[in-house]
């Protein structure tokens, strides 16, 4: 889960790392009164999850609060790199002298396969092509997670700045506060670039990215994220809901994200997919047959038959959708037996009102016969349209996408709907 | 009535039918989908685990209120809680967009 600018920001100042004076805003009223308090010179930048954010246009500069409120009008609202700015980060414009990069990455080759700090002699660019261009630059150092890291080793790796005594003390304190930040929020990685020496011999983090483990997002409740996923968006209502079955249980995924966030118009299908790539195929499929997926989910890694009922009580909640897609486009090694009960509960519970209601169901692999006795026993006085299939439909994508379709149309037609 | 818990859920017995039952099929069915946490006792299903041990123990695979449903007597009830989910479709209700379908 990738943090926004500001909240790392602050993660930093926590870390006695120092970070430009500012604050965020919402609003350009928000980002003048922002300025005012700053006093002189700011920089306006775009809070969005993305790389190349100056390049864009998300970075501007403004020398008066008056500016400043100009400039977070045009960004506020506006889409960069396909992504809707709803905030802006609004702080003082530093007098650069120097820039480096630090950084803390979990490098999982097979060699390493633990955290690694690295610096760089030059900051503001991507620390990948430098140490490709200028190895020489560009320090790393693998860390004993046990044992952490110590002064003289992060004194060791900043040594090659070009800098004076005292601001290598600087850099070196950073680098240790960087990893002591890294390992408190079971982060994957937490990077500065640019840290800034400035004019006045000052170091300030000026831009970071920290990214913090998704199955670790439950233990910090102090960051306030909602859900441990990286949506160009804030969380829909049942994205909320689908998460919660998530937090703290790794008995299986059950992912579930939204395509549109309100079906308006027929077309579309809940999907419930099993094995992400697999499943993709069964979109492909629908969408080739004229449907659309009201959501993208994924119940694979064996999950408990609880976990499978509530993702599908939470596909079945999606207002307007027009029948139910089970797409295992893959022989799983689970054992699908826990899916056929957690569906079998769900659709009992929640289809018994609606008569004629498509499901195609597509389950193969471990416990398949069993699982198909499961889910036709167990739907048997269900007033649904229902089929089930198996590994001779595995990689027939179009026949089963093409059942859908037949069932839709049927379903449309009971109800008077135009196909 | 036996009540335990698992992880996430509660499962319900109403025991007092459960003498009438032929099948155990609930009891089976714990053995081969789960970890076989019901037992026969009396000839009523029940669990021989302490609270801790039923929490830890449970695989919530579902599959004895299936059995009961389909080979029982109806007697075995399973709670498997989502009150975001309860007040998010209440909420659809009183905007009538529950049962909202496309004509």
């Amino acid at each position: 889960m990738r943090l926004y600018e500001f909240q790392g920001k602050q993660l930093l100042k926590t870390a006695n790392i120092s970070i430009p004076k500012g604050g965020v805003a919402g609003t350009p009223e928000e980002a003048r009164k922002v300025a005012e308090g700053i006093g002189k010179a700011v920089v306006i930048k775009a809070q969005i999850w993305k790389t190349g954010r100056f390049k864009a246009g998300g970075i501007k500069f403004a020398n008066t609060p008056d500016e400043a409120e100009e400039m977070a009008r045009d960004l506020i609202g506006s889409e960069i790199s396909g992504t809707k700015v709803k905030q802006v980060l609004v702080e003082e414009k530093l007098e650069i002298s120097k820039e480096f990069y630090a950084g803390v990455i979990v490098d999982s080759s097979r060699e390493v396969r633990g955290p690694v700090v690295i610096f760089s002699t030059q900051g503001g660019t991507d620390v990948e092509q430098v140490a490709k261009e200028s190895p020489g630059k560009v320090g790393r150092l693998g860390v004993d997670y046990l044992k952490g890291i110590d002064s003289s080793e992060a004194d060791g790796l900043v040594s090659r700045a070009e800098v004076n005594t005292r601001e290598k003390e600087l850099l070196s304190s950073i680098v240790s506060s960087l990893y002591g930040l890294f390992v408190k929020y079971e982060a994957r990685s937490a990077e500065i670039n640019p840290l800034v020496l400035t004019k006045d011999g000052n170091v300030f983090a000026a831009d970071c990215r920290i990214t913090v483990d998704d199955s670790a997002i439950f233990r910090h409740p102090e960051l306030g994220i909602k859900v441990a996923r990286e949506f160009p968006r804030e969380p829909t209502p049942l994205e909320e809901i689908a998460y919660e079955m998530e937090v703290g249980d790794y008995r299986g995924n059950a992912f579930f994200s939204q395509m549109v966030e309100k079906i308006e118009g027929p077309g579309y299908v809940g999907y419930h997919g099993i094995g992400g790539g697999g499943a993709i195929l069964g979109v492909d499929a629908l969408n080739r047959k004229g449907l659309k997926i009201a959501n993208y989910s994924d119940s694979s890694g064996d999950p408990t038959a609880s976990k499978v009922y509530r993702l599908s009580k939470v596909i079945l909640a999606i207002p307007g959708i027009e029948g139910y897609l089970l797409g295992g486009f893959i022989a799983a090694n689970q054992e699908q037996w826990h899916h056929a009960h957690g569906l079998v509960k769900a659709f009992r519970e929640e289809l018994a009102q609606k008569p004629g209601f498509p499901v195609v169901l597509l389950i193969c692999g471990n416990k398949e016969k069993e699982s198909h006795v499961i889910l036709k026993e167990g739907l048997r006085d269900l007033p649904i349209r229902l089929e089930v299939y198996g590994s001779e439909y595995v990689y027939n994508p179009d026949f089963v996408a093409g059942r859908m379709r037949a069932l839709v149309d049927e379903y449309r037609a009971d109800r008077g709907v135009r196909p | 009535m036996t009540e335990f818990k698992e992880r996430t859920i509660t499962v319900t017995i109403d025991d007092s039918v459960c003498g009438e039952c032929t099948t155990k099929a609930c009891v089976t069915a714990c053995r081969i989908y789960g970890r076989g946490i019901l037992t026969l006792r009396e000839g009523k299903p029940t669990i021989l685990l302490t609270a801790s041990e039923a929490a830890r123990a449970g695989t919530e695979c579902l599959a004895c209120e299936h059995e009961c449903l389909l080979r029982g007597l109806h007697a075995l009830k399973i709670n498997v809680p989502m009150p975001e989910l309860d007040k998010f479709k209440a909420s659809l209700n009183t905007r009538g967009e529950e049962r909202r379908e496309y004509s």
